[in-house]
Order: C-alpha cells, then sequence, then structure tokens
C-alpha cells in the first residue's frame, strides 16, 4: 500500500504534469529559442541576444509595446467594471432575472473567430447594418475598425463583448459567497444602501475581483484573434499588439527567433504587471 | 442464436479479410497539396480527372490566401516530406527557391517548356532554373455595369485597346455614376493588393523597388509612388466615387454584382465568378492608365511546385507532369478562366469559345502592357508590409509617411537577404 504521506502528491500529480508539460516546458522552449536563429536554408544556430537587440533597435516593436500597454490599461479596468457591474445587476432574485444571465454569459458561447467576423460584418462601412442603424438616429456613419482613432476602441468593445459575461459568472459567485448576517449587521447599524455597498460589498469582493482582474490581465496581453481577422494591426499600427507582431514575425518573416523574443518580452511584462496587480488588490490586513 | 465456434471463426476471418482490403486501399497514394479556397466546383474535377488517370489521389486542401500563404510558410519550414506539392504564387518562386523549398523541374518538363508561352516561364524561374510551373497567367480588365451606364446616359467604355480609357477619364464617369444617397459606388478595384495596384504607380512612371531587387527606401517611397498613391487615395477620400475599406476581392464582387459599383477593375476570374448574379449585363474594357504615364497590366499567377523533400517524389512529378498536358489545362481554363499557359490553347480556342472581346484583351495586354510584380527573394516581405500600407492610404492615412514606414520596415526585413 501507498504511504499517506505520499497520497497528496499521486492525486496532484496529473495537474503537475499537465503543468509542466503545457505551461511550463513552452515557456522554458520560448525563452530558450529566442536565443536562437534560422539561417535561410534552415540552420538553426545560437544567436545570443541578437533579436534582442533587434527589437530595440526596431521602431515597429516599440510602437507595438506602447499599444499593447495603453489597450491592457484601458481594457482591464473597462471588462472588470462591466462585468462587476451586470454581476450587481443578476444578483437580486428578481423574477426572470435567469433569462438575462443566460442572455449576459451567451457571448462566451461564441467562439473568438466567429465573434470578430459577425462583427467585422456587423460594422462594415458599406454592407453592416450598424451604421445603418447610426445614420438612422441622426449619428451618422463610422468608420470602427477602418479608422486610426476608432480601431483600438472597437477592438475593445469587441472583447469586452464577449469577455465580461464570463468575468461576470467569477464576481456573482463571489457576491453569493458574502454571508447575509454580514449586511443585516451593516443595516441594524443604520447603513444605507451606498454604504453597505462601499464598506461591505467592495472589502469582501477584494478577492475575487483580485482573481479576475489577474486572469484577464494575462488574457488580454495575448489579445490576438480579432487583431488578426479584423485589422492585421491596422489602420497604421494603431491595433498592432505585441501578439500580432509575435505572430507577424514567426508565420510572414518566417523568423521564430524573433517571434520568440517578443513571446518572451511578454511573459516577462505579464509577469510583472501580475505581480503589481496582486499587491495593488491586497487587503490591508494583508498588506501588513 | 448461439454462434457456433464455426461461424465465429468465419466471421473473423471475413473482419481480417474486410480490414486488410481496407488498409490497401489506404495505401495508394494521396498526395497532400495545399490549394487554393477557390470554391469546391472549380477544384475537385481536376482531382478527380487526374485520380482517375493514374489512380493517385491529390488531397487538395482548400485555404483562402492569406492563410495558404501562412500555412506553406509553417509547413515548408517544418523541413519535412508534406506537402508533396503546393501552389506557388509567381512572385514567391524566388522566395521558395532561395530557402530549398522548390524542386527544379528543367529536367523533367525538358521536352514540354517549348509548349508554354515564353512569358509564362518568367515568374516560375529563379537562378535560370525553372522552379514552377506555370498554370496559366493573369492580367486585370475593366468590367462595367452596362445598366447603370445607360441609366445615366453614358457612352459605354471601348473595348478596343488602342481606345484605352485614361484613369482622368475614368474617374469622370466615376463621379457620373456615384450616388450616395442610394450607395451606389462609381468604381473600385477588387482589393488591395499590390497585385492589382502596383500598376497605378507603375503607370505613373514608378520603379517599385531598386535594380538590385531589396532596396525599398527610394522606391516603395519614391514620388512617383507617392503621387500615384495618393492619387489613389483621393479617389475614396476626396471624390468619394469609391468604396473605403473594401480590402477583399469576396466583397467587391458582391457590391458589383448587386449593382451598387458601377465599374470594376478585376482579373478574368470574374467572368465565372459573376455567373452567380442573375440578370447582371456587364461589358469588358482594358486596363485604363494614366494620361502622363504608360498602359501596365499586373500580370502573373498561380504554379504548382513539388516539395524536394516529398516522400512521394514519383506521384508528385506524375501531378505536375500531369497537369502540364493539353486536357488538363484546358480542363483547367473551363474551371477557372486564368489565360492560358499553353501555346496550343491560346491557338485552338481563338476566335472559337473565348468570350469576346475579353480573349483580344487579354491577349493584347499580356503582348504590350504586362508588368510582373518584382522577382525579389523578399517578396513575402515586400508585399505584406506594401499591402498594409496601400490598405493604410485607402483608409485615410498620410501617402508619404505611410509609404515611408513601409520602405524602411520592408528594407529591414530585406536584410537578411543580402
Amino acid at each position: 500500500m501507498i504511504s499517506s504521506r505520499w497520497t497528496p502528491f499521486l492525486f496532484l500529480a496529473p495537474a503537475l504534469a499537465g503543468l509542466l508539460i503545457f505551461r511550463l516546458t513552452p515557456i522554458l522552449v520560448a525563452v530558450g529559442g529566442s536565443l536562437s536563429g534560422v539561417s535561410l536554408m534552415g540552420e538553426l544556430r545560437y544567436v545570443g541576444l541578437e533579436n534582442f537587440e533587434y527589437l530595440a533597435d526596431d521602431p515597429e516593436f516599440w510602437e507595438s509595446l506602447r499599444t499593447t500597454l495603453y489597450f491592457n490599461l484601458l481594457i482591464n479596468p473597462i471588462q472588470l467594471a462591466v462585468a462587476f457591474a451586470l454581476a450587481l445587476l443578476v444578483f437580486r432574485p428578481l423574477p426572470g432575472v435567469w433569462f438575462y444571465r443566460t442572455l449576459l454569459v451567451l457571448p462566451m458561447a461564441v467562439s473568438t473567430g466567429i465573434s470578430a467576423v459577425l462583427f467585422g460584418l456587423f460594422l462594415d462601412g458599406n454592407l453592416g447594418p450598424m451604421n445603418g442603424f447610426l445614420e438612422w438616429i441622426g449619428i451618422g456613419a463610422q468608420p470602427f475598425h477602418r479608422s486610426h482613432d476608432q480601431a483600438l476602441y472597437t477592438l475593445i468593445g469587441i472583447a469586452t463583448w464577449k469577455g465580461a459575461g464570463y468575468w461576470m459568472l467569477f464576481l456573482l459567485a463571489g457576491l453569493y459567497s458574502i454571508p447575509s448576517t454580514v449586511y443585516e449587521a451593516a443595516t441594524i447599524d443604520g447603513a444605507n444602501g451606498w454604504q453597505r455597498f462601499r464598506y461591505v460589498t467592495l472589502p469582501l469582493m477584494r478577492k475575487p475581483m483580485a482573481f479576475v482582474l489577474v486572469a484577464d490581465t494575462a488574457i488580454n496581453f495575448l489579445f490576438f484573434a480579432p487583431v488578426y481577422i479584423l485589422t492585421s494591426g491596422g489602420p497604421s499600427g494603431s491595433t498592432s499588439v505585441l501578439m500580432f507582431q509575435a505572430y507577424r514575425a514567426a508565420f510572414t518573416f518566417s523568423d521564430i527567433g524573433r517571434s520568440l523574443a517578443i513571446s518572451t518580452v511578454l511573459l516577462g511584462i505579464i509577469a510583472i504587471i501580475v505581480v503589481l496587480e496582486f499587491r495593488f488588490m491586497r487587503s490591508p490586513e494583508e498588506a501588513k | 442464436m448461439q454462434i457456433g465456434r464455426r461461424q465465429f471463426m468465419a466471421g473473423l476471418a471475413t473482419t481480417t479479410l474486410l480490414g486488410s482490403i481496407g488498409r490497401a486501399g489506404a495505401q495508394s497514394t494521396t498526395l497532400s497539396a495545399p490549394w487554393m479556397g477557390w470554391p469546391e466546383e472549380q477544384v475537385a474535377p481536376l482531382m478527380a480527372a487526374f485520380e482517375k488517370e493514374t489512380g493517385i489521389k491529390v488531397a487538395a486542401e482548400r485555404l483562402p490566401i492569406a492563410e495558404l500563404f501562412k500555412t506553406l510558410e509553417v509547413r515548408l519550414q517544418a523541413r519535412n516530406e508534406i506537402p508533396d506539392v503546393y501552389l506557388v504564387d509567381g512572385p514567391l518562386t524566388a522566395s521558395y527557391a532561395a530557402r530549398g523549398h522548390l524542386l527544379v523541374l528543367d529536367e523533367m518538363l525538358a521536352d514540354d517548356l517549348e509548349r508554354f508561352l515564353p512569358s509564362t516561364l518568367v515568374q516560375g524561374t529563379y537562378d535560370e532554373k525553372l522552379y514552377a510551373m506555370p498554370l496559366g497567367t493573369s492580367t486585370q480588365i475593366l468590367f462595367y455595369n452596362k445598366k447603370l451606364f445607360a441609366e445615366a446616359g453614358l457612352p459605354e467604355p471601348s473595348a478596343d485597346p488602342a481606345k484605352r480609357m485614361t484613369w482622368e477619364e475614368a474617374l469622370s464617369i466615376a463621379q457620373a455614376l456615384t450616388k450616395p444617397e442610394i450607395s451606389q459606388f462609381g468604381i473600385a478595384f477588387e482589393n488591395c493588393n499590390p497585385y492589382q495596384l502596383l500598376a497605378l504607380p507603375q503607370s505613373w512612371g514608378a520603379e517599385v523597388i531598386g535594380p538590385d531587387q531589396l532596396t525599398a527606401a527610394g522606391y516603395v517611397n519614391g514620388d512617383a509612388m507617392v503621387d500615384a498613391m495618393t492619387w489613389y487615395q483621393e479617389l475614396h477620400q476626396t471624390h468619394k466615387v469609391a468604396p473605403v475599406g473594401t480590402f477583399q476581392t469576396g466583397v467587391t464582387q458582391e457590391m458589383f454584382g448587386s449593382g451598387k459599383l458601377a465599374m470594376i477593375v478585376g482579373g478574368t476570374w470574374n467572368l465565372v465568378g459573376f455567373e452567380k448574379f442573375e440578370g447582371l449585363d456587364f461589358g469588358v474594357a482594358p486596363h485604363p492608365y494614366f494620361a502622363k504615364g504608360t498602359p501596365v497590366t499586373p500580370t502573373g499567377s498561380w504554379h504548382i511546385g513539388i516539395n524536394p523533400r516529398t516522400a512521394h517524389m514519383e506521384e508528385a512529378k506524375a501531378f505536375v507532369r500531369w497537369l502540364s498536358t493539353r486536357d488538363a489545362m484546358d480542363l483547367w481554363f473551363e474551371l477557372r478562366q486564368y489565360p492560358p499557359s499553353l501555346r496550343q490553347i491560346w491557338e485552338e480556342r481563338a476566335s472559337t469559345n473565348f468570350i469576346d472581346p475579353v480573349w483580344e484583351i487579354v491577349q493584347h495586354e499580356l503582348e504590350h502592357t504586362a508588368t510582373p510584380r518584382p522577382a525579389t527573394p523578399g517578396y513575402r516581405e515586400y508585399e505584406d508590409f506594401l499591402k498594409t500600407a496601400m490598405q493604410d492610404i485607402n483608409t485615410g492615412a498620410d501617402v508619404r509617411a505611410t509609404l515611408d514606414r513601409a520602405a524602411q520596415n520592408i528594407d529591414r526585413e530585406m536584410r537578411k537577404y543580402r
């Protein structure tokens, strides 16, 4: 019989093996690969930091880095706020609330690629219905993803449409886990609705919100499919996020080393930002 | 019912036999062939005809154009035995050949080469060797909607290349045919690719790449290029006679087919493509040119190449040899209407079932105005950056700044070929 000391490890083994094979190994391969280059005839060779030097000297990379950071600075708080607002809306057991919950979760069932294609048709300047509607209500036609000024915000809108319902589920679970006794105590102490939200709900939602923010950040730094399908990084580089640059380096320019160098930079940025987010979202007690 | 030992054994034997027949069937060769995402009825008959003749199957994987290039990049870079054969876009021959992804075909097709029109063999040749066999060539013509011309009281453009319209004339006609209140546009290019649009700067007199075929600075952002692309932008942004942001073939075809577009500059494949629009009555005219410059038309087309690492070399060669036959090329022409690369088909078909006057125009263009895209090993990079720039110009970006940036990026990527 296996000793009980090893039992937990035995149960953890499949998950740990999965983590090792599907997460850690590719990361190590990527970091290793970022130090390599492939010649025209396909010979792999060690190039040291050459790929990173190329990036440091490439204005496209720096612009892409700025775009990626700006995109994340906007999209993560927006998605968190929208998801939280939706969770609060459908938290109360009003009649028919299940219907709205289903509606909000539905975009999850549509794949990212399909939703990008659908939005492409929906927002198309010549054949799409959205501009017809905007003209009808007097706002006038908009170029959306075909305009340097609107493309990034259009993508944020699409990603939020797709993602907010998903993140809402985690926050809804968090809201349900707050014991009703806490609210009752606050009410007895004379707290009004706003005060209950500010001093009970918000502090107790810190952990689920930290999880959503961190997970959402990690996903949005890897934002790719709508860029590839709708804008190809344009117009004029306005949506050229780092993942798109990494993809282009690998699959258009066949420069796997450079692509992995971009991925490695991205990995480093995500790690730093996630650590900062965890610190920021810590409760005052934990911070001590 | 009880199954006896004898019945059980008989059943087992039958199953084993059927299983081995199935395996034998699976062992007959299937060539893997990434192909263009043309409608299935334009691809499957060709493969079926080859299988009927030789018993060799071809698994043609139909992919949209951008996906085809990227799929090929990934598979070829893996440097293993797949794909066996693949479609090569003419200007990419040098790129694939320089990296060892194409088998030299000279010896294999030695007796056949004189059957091809010499001009069609240029793009598949790199370093004086033939690496890819042309399945046809191409040109661009001006399609116009006869009904919309009649409604506006405009005379139809002449089909005679000697009376070719200038772009200046085309613009004023397009203005007369643009009706924003019913979302009707005067003119559009079928898509926004360098293949289609390079004819504009070239007609303006621009050299679009340096003489070493590796330099973009001073060419991609040269004055003539900037002026021609400014004219292209004004078509969309100032005169508003062309729809903005229609980068893909499907959208513009749909607009022309549904009468929302009076003129479209497109390829001969549209002769088949427009058939699906009932009641569409269209005419054709030669590609316009700038009055200050010379007539220039895009050309080049799809080729077939063999992966030198294929595990089915004989079958792959048989496929390419078969495609070079008159019967296969004839069938291919029926299916997709690319101007043929075999001399014999031109001779047999001239003044028979070619749709006139299209083929007179095509023949004239191929002989006099066809200008191939740059023959550079870095065409992938060149095309990718230039296409992005052309799309940005279409949607209103500053022309010179956009082309400066494209030139800078192309030159950075070209370093590896120097």
